[in-house]
């Protein structure tokens, strides 16, 4: 990491890249230059830079923080701007992960859930249903056909697609040269939330991320508002796929659709069936199944509630009604013959693209626009009228005026701005932020440099004043230490046991980003027992080298480790506090020892109430503490050494300190 | 002025001074202080039942003839060797694998509501969980769980004091969408994992808890002060270790299954009296659109889990009863027919049961339409006859005695509650 640093820093001084200035916007406004305005704070480099990493990226790595004060904090983040650094170790490592590169079409052919497995077992006649009933009853043979089945098939399960969107997460956020960019994508994920919950979805959310979110976090807003509406995760997140408009004459009395001409077919039919004694339950059935489609509302409504104008943007019911008429047949294009867009398939085989693209259907990618679903009339939508035919073009229109209404910027600015700088921001930071965003047509990289610009961003109230995710937490632990990922989905798991699964929010909003919302005492708890397990080498798959952290020294005593860790984990923090908590406890009655024999004793213990150390008498030395050494000693677990020491860390003591340390409120806040 | 705080209570005093040396939680403490308050200790557990649970088979109408011609492989009556429904009236039986809820039946403790279900007609799990568990059926857009929102009802005015970490507690990993909000929420999954731990014994453990506390007592944060303090007082309330070693009430057996361990560990909380006013725990599976069974299979076993369990739960707390209602709950139900691999797909309304002392049990609580075709809601469902809602609001607020406000409950809905609770 350092090296890579140093390579790179080296190689911007020689080319010579000191203008800190930005290709004008799309619209010609002006420029956003990078001047921070710390200095007026009393704020040295060091501090400058352990703040403004502590922001834009998931943490400082040991010495980073020198090494960024060295480069030049301004620099730094127009370095992060352009998210152009080399990435070639954190790429090689990406290659393990096959599904990355894999087109949505390909995934759904590959990734199956237990349910498509089994109906494909069945067309393809491996299995009929009254075995897969049989194989039903018992779970893990049913496990084993499944296990079976996917291996003839040559299919893998949904799980795996699954274990590599989130695996990649982890290693990107871990390791990535570009770390501002991963923060955004991070971010701008959440805003845009879709959710591996939703069956419908989850398939589509790994394309969704790396298509629709990750090449925009440093464009413009409405480019990540386009891309995301557009991409089969939101289509069938919030239902837009669904919505449909039948009120429509795109295949005219000539043409009519072929589900309509089926239906209209069957009902003359039954109509001239005197025969027939159900026909009138029969027509009032298919009359039913022509009902069932029709307009969905959800994605309308959220577009404008979560996506652009706030819940108090001053929408009302009508727009919502309005916007969903009008991003009516916003689909998916038919990936797969299996997959349920078989209508659809069909229609295009019959009728070909190019007639419907003449009759207005558009096909970019996954998406379609489906002119024969789409509600043609005229809208008014925020008070704007919308003039009837505008086909796709008006959604895009009014999504474009989403986008530049000034309760956007508020809102997008205000998220920004909870994100960045504190869960509660000035309003003169929101309305700079927001000038700037309607300046430059929602320019994120202006809108960045504006609030970083922002006096705020550097008050002494506002740093470390955030309460990292445990998404964040876990990450910025795996960069203080320098710390080797094998199994990320380790991390995963912790991630979920502190109170955040990723990619797993079930709601639109995403995760809440204000501190109160991560901190609850189930979590918190869960948060310590992550440093410890964390820093004692306890998960597996994650390995630190905590002597090598000090350049091979070993501190030696305690009080040593206490000092040197706690910078290395705490860079630029005055963690004197810290430190006068934890002296007394390190120095008590030679812990160093007890601890060091102890953790070769007992592989986990918990804190039980009945046996609180009674720090209280901690100066009426030798007590019951030693009893308890011996007795352990007495029943020493069989453990081989080799298998000790690895798992143990070099020395248990300064694995015990940075545990604590890294579950120590202040490790917690950014 | 409503109150709820337990805790300062002769029993969860002893258990202080039995396990605790004199160690007496901050929470405890302010609770003591402001002790105009007065305890009411009341619970209200929830049981989610994700997947969508067959109501019609869970609790059928088999007098209706219909019912039998639409699943013939699944119907079940209770006079013939198809299998033996526990008939509760002329026109429903229980399924027998929940016979072990009957007796509460009987004893008129236990009411049944059928025909629940959400006005919004999504049969999307995803959609109907979130319209369920947000409380509002047609807005994904409301940020918190109405169990959230009940919480912060029940503890007006006293909303800006350091929270009970118990007050709300759901058995699971996540926090559950119904408790999405500004209520303390404690989750967890196991909570054995409430506790400091550390590789090493418990030398090295009490170093690292201690330094930890130490660490949360001082620091400037407020919120993790707060929280800090609020984490170790429930340790130190939990008694690991006799929840480590609980031994259930005499003859009690939970099923050794999810449910039934969440449903373990939520009694010894309850017996704990550490304040618990809502309880959360989940109960999975029911997503039978294969091989459903009828006495035995899918659908009999998972049943027979959930009422094992419950039933378990209820012989547990038996204590407790006056204290506690139990709800269940699940997204939508099944279709009235059965499909072509012996199971039901995604329908429109289901049943849903409340267990209590103040419950007018005993009863099946109904407007269900015979089940000929055109009954059925888009010629294929049970159609919902009884809202979500309606159930909800009637049992959370006669049990936390939230003052009706169902405005703040269940915004944007203004119907009327189901009577099923006794009246004071």
């Amino acid at each position: 990491m350092t090296k890579r640093f140093c390579l790179v820093f080296i190689g911007i001084v020689i080319l010579g890249i000191s203008s800190f200035a930005f290709a004008p916007t799309p619209n010609g406004k002006p420029n956003y230059k990078i001047k921070f305005p710390y200095t007026t704070l009393g704020l040295n480099k060091q501090q400058a830079a352990a703040h403004l990493l502590s922001r834009f990226s998931f943490g400082a790595t040991p010495n980073q923080v020198n090494e960024v004060a060295a480069f030049g904090v301004e620099k730094w983040l127009e370095q992060q701007l352009s998210a152009s650094l080399n990435d070639d170790e954190l790429n090689e490592q990406l290659k393990a992960y096959d599904a990355l590169s894999l087109n949505n079409a390909d995934i759904q052919d590959k990734y199956k859930r237990a349910d498509q497995i089994i109906k494909i077992a069945i067309e393809k006649g491996l299995i009929n249903s009254k075995e897969s009933i049989k194989a039903n009853v018992d779970k893990t043979a049913y496990k084993k056909q499944l296990q079976l089945l996917l291996e003839e098939l040559k299919l893998q399960p949904m799980a795996e697609l699954n274990r590599q969107l989130i695996n990649q997460k982890i290693i990107r956020a871990a390791y990535s040269n570009n770390q501002l960019k991963e923060v955004l994508v991070n971010f701008w994920f959440n805003h845009f939330n879709v959710s591996l919950t939703k069956n419908q979805s989850q398939s589509f959310v790994l394309s969704y991320e790396r298509d629709a979110i990750r090449p925009n976090v440093l464009t413009s807003f409405d480019k990540l508002l386009i891309a995301t509406a557009k991409h089969p995760a939101m289509l069938t997140y919030l239902d837009n796929a669904e919505s449909v408009s039948n009120d429509n004459d795109v295949f005219n009395a000539r043409i009519p659709s072929q589900i309509q001409k089926r239906l209209q077919r069957r009902v003359d039919a039954l109509m001239q069936d005197s025969s027939n004694e159900n026909k009138v339950k029969k027509i009032k059935k298919l009359a039913n199944a022509k009902k069932q489609e029709g307009l969905n509302e959800n994605f309308a409504r959220e577009v404008m509630e979560l996506h652009t104008l706030g819940v108090d943007g001053g929408f009302t019911q009508k727009d919502v009604t309005e916007i969903a008429r009008s991003l009516t047949g916003w689909t998916i294009s038919p990936l797969l013959a299996n997959y349920k867009g078989i209508a659809q398939q069909k229609m295009i085989e019959k009728f070909g693209k190019d007639f419907l693209i003449n009759k207005g259907f558009v096909f970019d990618g996954d998406f379609m626009f489906r002119a024969d679903k789409h509600d043609s009339r005229e809208k008014i939508i925020l008070g704007t009228t919308f003039s009837e035919g505008g086909g796709l073009e008006e959604g895009m229109n009014v999504l474009k005026m989403l986008t530049n209404h000034p309760a956007t910027a508020n809102f997008i600015c205000k998220k920004l701005a909870v994100h960045f700088v504190s869960d509660t921001p000035s309003n003169d930071l929101i309305q700079q932020m927001a000038s700037t965003f309607m300046a430059t047509n929602g320019n994120i990289k202006s809108i960045l440099i504006t609030m970083a610009n922002h006096i705020d961003f550097w008050k002494a109230a506002i740093s470390h004043s955030k309460v990292k995710s445990p998404f964040e937490l876990a990450i910025s632990v795996v960069r203080a230490t320098n710390a080797k990922v094998q199994q990320p989905y380790q991390l995963f798991n912790w991630c979920n046991k502190m109170g955040q699964k990723i990619y797993h929010y079930q709601a639109p909003t995403g995760f809440p980003d204000q501190s109160t919302n991560w901190v609850n005492s189930g979590a918190l708890i869960n948060r310590m027992n992550f440093g410890l397990a964390f820093a004692t080498q306890k998960i597996p798959g994650i390995h630190i080298n905590w002597l090598e952290l000090n350049h091979q020294h070993e501190p030696e005593s305690a009080e040593q480790a206490l000092y040197i860790y706690s910078d290395i984990l705490l860079p630029e923090r005055r963690s004197d506090k810290n430190i006068s908590r934890l002296l007394p406890l390190v120095n008590y009655n030679q812990l160093e020892n007890k601890i060091t024999n102890a953790a070769e004793n007992k592989v986990a213990a918990k804190v039980m109430e009945g046996d609180e150390l009674d720090m209280e008498n901690a100066n009426s030395d030798h007590t019951f503490t030693w009893k308890q050494l011996q007795n352990n000693s007495a029943n020493n677990p069989k453990m081989d050494d080799q298998k000790k020491r690895y798992s143990m860390g070099a020395n248990p003591l300064i694995a015990q300190v940075a545990g604590i340390i890294i579950g120590s409120p202040e490790f917690q806040r950014k | 002025m409503t109150n709820r705080r337990v805790f300062v209570k002769s029993g969860a005093m002893a258990i202080f001074a039995s396990g605790l040396s004199g160690f007496i939680p901050s929470f405890v403490a302010r609770a003591a202080e402001a002790q105009k308050v007065k305890a009411k200790d009341k619970t209200l557990l929830c049981i989610f039942q994700r997947g969508a649970m067959d109501g019609l088979m869970a609790v059928s109408p088999f007098a209706d003839a219909y019912l039998k011609t639409a699943r013939p492989l699944l119907y079940m009556s209770p006079a013939s060797t198809e299998g033996q429904l526990i008939p509760l009236n002329d026109r429903f039986g229980l399924h027998p694998a929940l016979s072990s809820l009957a007796p509460f039946f009987n004893n008129k403790t236990m009411a049944i509501v059928h025909g629940v279900g959400s006005p919004n007609n999504t049969r999307s799990h995803f959609d109907a969980q979130d319209y369920m568990e947000s409380g509002t059926p047609f807005n994904k857009g409301t940020s918190n769980g109405w169990l959230n929102r009940a919480l912060s009802l029940a503890n007006q005015p006293n909303n800006n004091q350091s929270a009970n970490p118990f007050q709300a507690v759901s058995i699971t990993n996540a926090i559950p969408r119904s408790l999405y909000g500004e209520q303390t929420i404690l989750s967890v999954n196991n909570l054995q994992d409430l506790a400091i731990q550390s590789k090493g014994n418990s030398l090295t453990t009490n170093f690292a808890a201690k330094s930890l506390e130490e660490l949360y007592d001082e620091t400037a944060n407020d919120l993790l002060n707060k929280t800090g303090k609020e984490s170790f007082d429930a340790l130190k309330l939990l008694h690991l270790k006799e929840l480590k070693n609980y031994q259930p009430a005499d003859g009690v057996v939970y099923p050794t299954s999810p449910l039934g361990n969440s449903l373990k560990q939520i009694a010894f909380l309850i017996k704990m009296k550490v304040g618990l006013e809502i309880a959360f725990a989940e109960s999975g599976g029911w997503d039978t659109h294969f091989n459903q069974g009828t006495t035995n299979g899918l659908f009999a076993r998972n049943l027979k889990d959930f009422s094992d369990g419950i039933a378990a739960f209820w012989k547990d707390i038996a204590a407790y009863q006056n204290e506690v209602t139990v709800m269940t709950m699940t997204e939508f139900g099944r279709t009235v027919h059965q499909n072509g691999t012996g199971g039901t797909d995604h329908g429109r309304a289901s049943c849903m049961f409340v267990l209590g002392n103040d419950v007018m049990g005993g009863t099946v609580y109904n407007n269900l339409p015979i089940l000929n075709k055109d009954n059925l809601e888009d010629g294929r469902d049970l159609p919902v006859t009884t809202d979500f809602r309606s159930v909800f609001s009637a049992v959370a607020n006669h049990h936390l005695n939230l003052q009706t406000n169902n405005a703040v409950l269940f915004p944007g809905w203004d119907g009327a509650e189901l009577s099923l609770m006794k009246t004071i």
